[in-house]
């Protein structure tokens, strides 16, 4: 069961990706969706048993792996609690991006390689959740990392695309680097690297200290953050982020699927399945809840100045998954996957909903070129709001709330309830965070959606309404209405809704970003109920969650407060009076540069990583591998060896004598030897 | 011990002088166009002699006053030499057709050379060796210069005769030297000679002896002979000297080695560690600027000879025992070889050695390029190719015998050898077809080569069988 | 006394004389060089009481082999500039290799004691009192009765290969055919016309 549940996916990647040629694009496209949509319709029962608490935690064999020494790893499929909520995830939204790829990806000319590569990608992933040991973990870990790698560079023929394939994985890099020693040292402190019995030692092991970089340190916190900075990696945590934003250059599809809904994920997931670990070390909690905080309110601030809509949602995903990651370092896990859960829906909305637009803007991604679309494109504009309300947690207690008005509001509340130092600077960031999320979602919403239309200006647009003569990826054959120019900022272009087998998903994701909170709340966050769902398989503190629910009433509501606020002052400066937004800058020129330049993170980078490294590897190319290695190596001995053969062909003279002669001196030399070599 | 008891230990011997003989008769009367008949007669025979190995000729022990011995370890060199000789004597006439007359001498000749070969590997006794030596010598040298119409063969056989003189005149003077320092020709005797109180006059004797028989094995520096005799001699005769008189002299040399002159391994080894050396780099040196295919057989001949000597020069029962398994495989291999390179032949029917002409040779003939890549990769060592396992073993054996520096720079010489071996699979199937091949329709030929490259290919399963079929060989020495 | 100077008479005269050999530019002189050589061994031979030996070298070496060379020597037309463009192309480097050959045999005799000569440890011991032509003739039928037939053989190989090497089938040749010459009958051949009229002719 579990087994075809993963390994679907696998077989169509494979058919499609290596037959692809041969069997078409329907067969191709058809199979790997067909196969996802099997997962799905696998995963939701196996969901649904253990929110009715009928299912218990059980791993399946698959295949031996390394059995050597010490080390015993096999492929092995865990299910439990955690694994299920993922699954669900993974699978519906993978299912619902191949369905809506149908529609994006239209007149691409290779589906097939990029179905295939959605499927792989879903693979890996559900390698990664079901993983029972930290190296299978590692395994889809890397998977994940290089579909997304190749998903990135999709379009490869764009310099821009490659780039930013080859900045992702380059940056995982990194975070891998430190998930691998972390993998080393669990094995060197606790023998083993299967995850149920490292979890089970752990308590054994507080206060153990371990020799490290030439200082005593402790042996769970230096493990912890050694993890934790994979999960940064994967996760775009503050330091590691600048690929997320880069990443975007993929289909729009894939920015659902992986750099919103579930890969970025993976490090939030990996940190849930490890929690009586980071909770066995206060040190390495803190680490992981100011990291994600300061994540949470860089990312939102970043987000207020971005004028390309998928990286709006890009920050805005990055600014999520600090929320989940101080959620997780206050010790509420269930709180962090509650909201890993909910933001799954509302953020793969959110991007599909994006692709729409752009879709319908014939590939425009500038917000400053729309405008007015909520009369061209209603359904979608439906759509979005619907994520957009999820997203900024609209709703009223006990009554009814949109999807991130539960996991939200149980993460902010969270924080303030831990009475923790690092939970107090959380809350605060939290709030402001909540604060700036609603600011520019609504300032998206009101710039693609309301005003007048502005897309006369786009050269996208352009192409589309005079004819398709110098196209790139991006060939939609748009009927072009009217020929004539228009004053109305239209330049005589409609926008047009997008097809049904887009259609369908954004729908079926609007569901999830309006009911997911609602009905799941009770089995992620209650106390008691709570507890009986996880069944242990992540670190649930009922007790935290109980005082969670007897916070101040200005707290609980307070995620409520700053979020009308947000939405007043975006109305206000986008409806209201749209001259507001370029007189602040004005004013803030520095504070806009800094905002709108993301912190000057990646000049810094650039500075100090970057180019010293090109630097350095131009040296090595030049002058350790060309003027050293290569010369004195491979070169040198062709050389050589060249020589030798023109010799050895020149003694090879065809003259009796010559032979006799070689034979002679042959002989002679080996009495030499006898005679006055030391052969004794 | 009677001396019908002796020759029934020699029964492969007589077996193949007494045919020989007699088809010579048959010869006499039949003439040449008894060729194809005397050749099936003498292919008969090697059946018979090597049938006869079963009984007491396989492991009866000494005969004829310890002049020959019948043990193990010659009963599997002799299979291999029959087992060579034979596939030898079948591929001839097809190409004396072509290109000569066909011979009646020639099946002839191989029964005598054979016979030699025999004496050879039985040989416990510097004269028996001596005797042996010079019919497989003397034969050679005739079947070198069989084709008549070619200068380069009467050349291939007067350089042959010459040199191998030389060698046989080195060989003679070390046998002297050691028969007087050690007071006797047999193997047994002088070890122990050379044991006890034997001084530099026996070492030179060593010396003189092992440069005499590096010549037969063609050994870097006694190699010079090779490539032009090679080049030079009918192709048949070509594929019989690369296969069979070099596992007649490497077994010699080894039991020479090990049995004689054992108790001066420590000396000798040296000799034979350089030799080993020399002759896998300017083996693999040598055949890089080659463009006759024969040629370049002739320096792979004298890179795998030094490979074999590296077990040798370990001097050990598992280096002995890999250098038989290294000649089981590199006998299949190189009769593989030559069997494909006596297909190539153009419109008219010719032989084709120009390795040029075997560009896109995958086009025009798919199977045999198949095959003759396989031969290239095996005689590389590329893994899963049975050419691979016997210079892991030698290396093995090399490195047990604390022989470190040895092993790794013939380690790294391989990696020479393979770029020509590599080389020629690239020009087959790389290159743009120089069309010169033309279809062949020899079914003896075709199917011996296709089940030569399947043996190749599949191998591996043979390992356990051929490995305990070497040790137990290597058992009779010890 | 006698027989040691005698030794080293035919010693020192055989090497001077195996020098001349190969260093004579004739080749006439040098077959003749080889001939003193060969008397001079047999000298030897004599002086080591193998007086078979010694005979055999007279009658075999200096009657057949080497009048045979001289034969051969005197039919080929040898090119003498051509060997000596040869000679002192190597020459000068084959006597180094044959100096330096030479003076380690020597040295290391000298310095290394080579170890005694075993002549007295032979392995066939034959009995004291039989004549030389006899002892041999008894070892090489018995003892190395193995070698010896292969002997046999090398020499039979030596027989068919210079037969294959020179016996060629010539065209245009007309050679005799014994049988047919045999078989012929008086009615095949002759035919009486003694009944025919006289200046009728002849039929041919």
């Amino acid at each position: 069961m579990i087994q075809a549940l993963v390994f679907l996916p696998l077989i169509a990647a494979i058919i499609a990706g290596l037959g692809g040629r041969w069997i078409g694009k329907i067969a191709a496209k058809s199979i790997t969706t067909g196969a996802l949509f099997a997962s799905c319709a696998l995963a939701w029962p196996i969901f649904i048993s253990f929110l009715n608490g009928t299912a218990s935690s059980h791993v399946a064999h698959v295949l031996n792996f390394i059995h050597s020494g010490a080390l015993n790893v096999d492929w092995a499929l865990r299910v439990d609690a955690l694994t299920a909520v993922m699954l669900v995830v993974v699978t519906t939204v993978s299912a619902l991006v191949h369905l809506y790829s149908w529609g994006y990806m239209a007149e691409d000319e290779s589906q097939p390689r990029f179905f295939a590569y959605l499927s792989l990608f879903t693979f890996a992933m559900l390698m990664l959740v079901t993983a029972d040991s930290l190296v299978q973990m590692f395994f889809g870990w890397e998977g994940v990392g290089l579909a997304s790698y190749l998903l990135i560079g999709f379009w490869y023929h764009k310099p821009s695309a490659g780039a930013a394939a080859i900045k992702a994985f380059i940056v995982n890099r990194v975070g891998d680097f430190g998930f691998s020693l972390g993998i080393f040292g669990c094995f060197l402190v606790f023998g083993t690297v299967s995850i149920p019995k490292i979890l089970e030692m752990t308590p054994g092991m507080a206060g153990a200290t371990i020799g490290f970089l030439g200082m005593r340190v402790d042996v769970i916190t230096l493990l912890c953050i050694l993890l934790f900075i994979g999960a940064c990696g994967k996760s775009a945590q503050l330091g590691l982020h600048t690929w997320l934003p880069d990443a975007m250059e993929g289909p729009t599809p894939v920015s659902a699927l992986i750099h919103a809904a579930t890969m970025v994920t993976a490090g939030v997931f990996m940190v849930c399945r490890l929690s009586p670990l980071f909770a066995a070390s206060p040190t390495a909690s803190s680490v992981v809840t100011y990291v994600g905080a300061a994540t949470a309110f860089f990312a939102a601030t970043v987000g207020t100045t971005q004028t390309d809509i998928k990286r709006v949602i890009a920050y805005s995903t990055c600014s999520q998954l600090g929320y989940m990651f101080f959620a997780a370092g206050v010790g509420a896990y269930n709180a962090a996957m509650f909201h890993l859960f909910t933001h799954a829906f509302f953020k793969a909305l959110l991007f599909l909903g994006a692709g729409a637009v752009i879709h319908a803007m014939h590939h425009e991604q500038d917000m400053r070129f729309y405008g007015g679309l909520r009369k061209k494109i209603p359904f979608t504009f439906a759509a979005m709001i619907a994520g957009t309300l999820a997203i900024t947690g609209v709703g009223i207690a006990g009554l009814f709330g949109f999807a991130g008005f539960y996991s939200k509001d149980a993460i902010i509340e969270a924080t303030y309830a831990s009475n923790l130092p690092a939970g107090g600077f959380a809350f605060v960031v939290s709030v402001v965070a909540a604060l700036l999320t609603s600011f520019y979602s609504w300032r998206l919403i009101f710039l693609t959606f309301f005003g007048k239309a502005r897309w006369s200006g786009s050269e996208h647009i352009q192409h589309a309404a005079h004819g398709h003569d110098a196209h790139g990826n991006d060939d939609h054959h748009h009927p072009t209405p009217y020929a004539d120019m228009h004053d109305d900022g239209t330049a005589g272009y409609l926008p047009h809704e997008a097809p049904f087998s887009m259609l369908i998903p954004l729908l079926v994701l609007t569901m999830g970003a309006v009911f997911s909170g609602f009905i799941f709340t009770g089995n992620f966050i209650d106390p008691e109920a709570g507890s009986r769902f996880w069944q242990g398989s992540i670190a649930f503190n009922a007790g935290l969650m109980d005082a969670r629910e007897h916070v101040p009433w200005l707290v609980s509501k307070s995620a409520t407060i700053v979020m009308l606020i947000g939405l007043f002052t975006a109305w206000w400066a986008y409806i209201r009076k749209p001259d507001v937004p370029a007189k602040f800058t004005a004013q803030f020129s520095m504070l806009y540069q800094f905002l709108l330049n993301k912190w000057y993170f990646d000049e810094l980078y650039d500075l100090i990583f970057v180019r010293p490294a090109m630097w350095i590897g131009r040296l090595l190319w030049h002058r350790g591998d060309e003027k050293t290695i290569d010369r004195f190596g491979p070169n040198g001995v062709a050389e050589i060896v060249g020589m030798g053969s023109r010799l050895a062909v020149r003694f090879q003279s065809g003259y009796l004598a010559t032979y006799a002669l070689v034979m002679l001196l042959g002989l002679c030399a080996a009495v030499s030897w006898f005679v006055f070599g030391g052969a004794k | 011990m009677s001396y019908l008891d002796s020759l029934a230990l020699t029964a492969p011997e007589l077996i193949l002088s007494l045919g020989a003989t007699f088809l010579m008769l048959v010869a006499a009367w039949g003439g040449d166009k008894a060729t194809r008949t005397i050749s099936w007669g003498a292919v008969a025979l090697f059946a018979a002699a090597g049938a006869s190995l079963a009984g007491p000729a396989g492991h009866g022990g000494s005969a004829f006053f310890g002049l020959y011995t019948a043990d193990a370890f010659g009963a599997f060199a002799k299979s291999l030499i029959y087992l060579a000789a034979a596939i030898c004597v079948i591929i001839a006439p097809r190409w004396f057709e072509v290109n000569e007359r066909n011979r009646a001498e020639y099946p002839v000749l191989i029964l005598l050379a054979a016979t030699g070969m025999g004496m050879m590997v039985s040989a416990t006794d510097l004269l028996t060796l001596y005797v042996g030596l010079e019919l497989n010598s003397l034969a050679s040298y005739v079947l070198a210069s069989m084709a008549q119409k070619d200068g380069r063969a009467a050349e291939a056989g007067l350089k042959y005769f010459v040199l191998g003189a030389l060698a046989s005149g080195i060989l003679l003077y070390g046998i002297s030297l050691l028969y007087g320092f050690t007071g006797s020709t047999h193997y047994v005797d002088i070890a122990h000679e050379m044991g006890g109180s034997a001084g530099m006059g026996a070492l030179f004797g060593m010396v003189f002896v092992l440069a005499g028989l590096s010549f037969k094995v063609s050994a870097v520096p006694f190699h010079m002979w090779t490539p032009d005799v090679y080049e030079g001699a009918p192709t048949p005769v070509t594929c019989l000297f690369a296969s069979a008189p070099k596992v007649a002299a490497m077994a010699l040399l080894v039991r020479v080695s090990m049995v004689a002159l054992g108790p001066a391994t420590h000396q000798w080894q040296q000799i034979i560690a350089f030799a080993a050396l020399a002759s896998i780099i300017l083996g693999a040196a040598g055949a890089i600027g080659q463009t006759n295919i024969k040629r370049l057989l002739a320096y792979s001949s004298i890179n795998n000879v030094g490979f074999m000597l590296i077990g040798l020069a370990a001097g050990t029962r598992e280096g002995v025992a890999a250098v038989l398994f290294y000649l089981t495989v590199y006998v299949v291999t190189v009769l593989g070889s030559f069997l494909a390179v006596l297909q190539l032949r153009d419109r008219q029917g010719k032989p084709v050695e120009a390795i040029a002409a075997l560009a896109g040779l995958s086009q025009s003939r798919k199977g045999l390029a198949a095959a003759l890549a396989v031969f290239m990769f095996s005689l590389a060592g590329i893994p899963p190719l049975f050419g691979f396992w016997p210079k892991l073993l030698v290396f093995q054996a090399a490195i047990d015998a604390h022989l470190l520096p040895l092993a790794i720079i013939g380690f790294v010489a391989s990696v020479i050898g393979a770029f020509y071996y590599i080389k020629i699979v690239k020009i087959m199937y790389f290159d743009d077809a120089a069309d010169m091949i033309s279809p062949d329709n020899g079914l003896v030929e075709r199917w011996t080569m296709a089940l030569a490259a399947m043996l190749l290919v599949v191998g591996y399963v043979l390992i356990p069988w051929l490995g305990a079929a070497s040790a137990q060989a290597t058992g009779a020495l010890f | 006394m006698i027989a040691l100077a005698a030794f080293y008479l035919f010693a020192s005269v055989m090497i001077a004389a195996a020098a001349f050999t190969i260093l004579s530019r004739n080749p006439v002189h040098s077959v003749l060089w080889l001939i003193l050589a060969f008397f001079n061994a047999a000298g030897l031979m004599v002086l080591a009481g193998a007086e078979f030996v010694a005979m055999l070298l007279v009658i075999v070496y200096v009657g057949a082999v080497a009048v045979l060379f001289l034969f051969v020597v005197m039919m080929l037309n040898i090119d003498l500039a051509e060997v000596r463009s040869g000679f002192t192309r190597y020459g000068l480097f084959g006597a180094a290799i044959a100096a330096v050959l030479a003076t380690e045999v020597v040295v290391a005799d000298e310095a290394w004691h080579s170890g005694a000569l075993m002549l007295g440890a032979r392995q066939a011991v034959t009995p004291d009192n039989m004549p030389n032509i006899q002892a041999l003739g008894a070892l090489l039928y018995t003892r190395y009765l193995y070698v010896f037939e292969g002997a046999g053989l090398v020499l039979l190989v030596a027989m068919i290969g210079a037969i294959v090497l020179t016996h060629r089938e010539r065209s245009g040749v007309r050679p005799q055919k014994i049988g047919d010459q045999v078989k012929r009958r008086p009615s095949e051949a002759v035919r009486i016309v003694s009944d025919q009229p006289v200046g009728a002719g002849v039929e041919l």
